[in-house]
């Protein structure tokens, strides 16, 4: 899928958590950009994982995983934002549910806006 | 093959199965304890190194910033099986389930010390906004057996 590397047009849109982007100023609000993926975990990092439970602490396997879909969902949103004609999004919130069946949905989403 | 009375082979064979059935507790309490202990040492170490916390909960800091960026860090935490077997133990008292207590603000001292070293290596000079998230990764047995948590916030560049 195109969507899951990070593609380089769409690394001018500048993310912020704030109701502003810091030192910028916002000419317009384009609306509510969202972006999600649900991602089961691979069988065999179930059982390393397990394995990995005997010293306990962080599970690197799954840290990665989660990482990599986060990612893809703020992609996902950027790409959605970059096609309303963004080159901002702010107030960048995430949400994590789980799925049945071990899966994870990581969800992303925004305001898109148009900063001067 | 040395004869043994039916008595003394009773105790034998109670004493090796517990000993059999709970080593795998006993080995994750030992190489738990060592492996818990060397990665907290080194998270204290790389804390002290660090110097002044970029980090703040602030929406807005005084100054102009020149350079904006989302930040995310990230960690899925889990107990040993000997925490995880303690845990349970507690549980059914209720209060303090001290394993998973100890476990958690680790996890969340760790993410936090990412997300400063994150804040670092892409050049910026603090860290506004500040969030910090924990959700559930449910295994596919259904048992939950870690936790996610993340912490973002906006990198910012005076």
């Amino acid at each position: 899928m195109p969507d899951t590397q990070q593609t380089q047009p769409q690394a001018q849109i500048v993310m912020s958590n704030t109701e502003t982007i810091p030192g910028k100023v916002i000419a317009e609000s384009l609306g509510v950009v969202t972006g999600s993926t649900v991602r089961a975990k691979h069988i065999g990092k179930d059982i390393l994982a397990g394995l990995k439970n005997i010293v306990g602490g962080e599970l690197k396997g799954y840290t990665e995983l989660l990482q990599e879909a986060r990612a893809q969902a703020l992609q996902r949103m950027v790409a959605d934002a970059a096609k309303r004609g963004a080159n901002g999004v702010v107030n960048v919130r995430f949400a994590t549910s789980s799925v049945a069946g071990g899966a994870a949905e990581l969800f992303a989403y925004g305001t898109a806006v148009v900063l001067q | 093959m040395i004869k043994l009375d039916d008595r003394t082979a009773a105790i034998v064979w109670v004493v090796a199965s517990v000993t059999l059935s709970f080593a795998p507790f006993f080995l994750s309490w030992i190489l738990g304890n060592w492996y818990q202990g060397s990665k907290q040492k080194e998270l204290v170490q790389r804390e002290a190194a660090f110097g002044a916390d970029p980090l703040t909960t602030l929406r807005k800091v005084p100054g102009v910033a020149t350079d904006s960026g989302l930040l995310i860090s990230n960690i899925i935490m889990s107990v040993s099986w000997w925490q995880g077997m303690i845990g349970s133990i507690h549980a059914i008292f209720g209060g303090t389930i001290t394993t998973w207590d100890k476990t958690l603000s680790w996890g969340r001292q760790e993410v936090m010390q990412r997300l400063r070293e994150n804040c670092r290596d892409s050049g910026y000079d603090s860290v506004i906004n500040m969030r910090l998230e924990t959700s559930e990764i449910a295994s596919s047995k259904g048992k939950t057996r870690a936790l996610e948590i993340v912490a973002y916030g906006t990198g910012i560049k005076y």
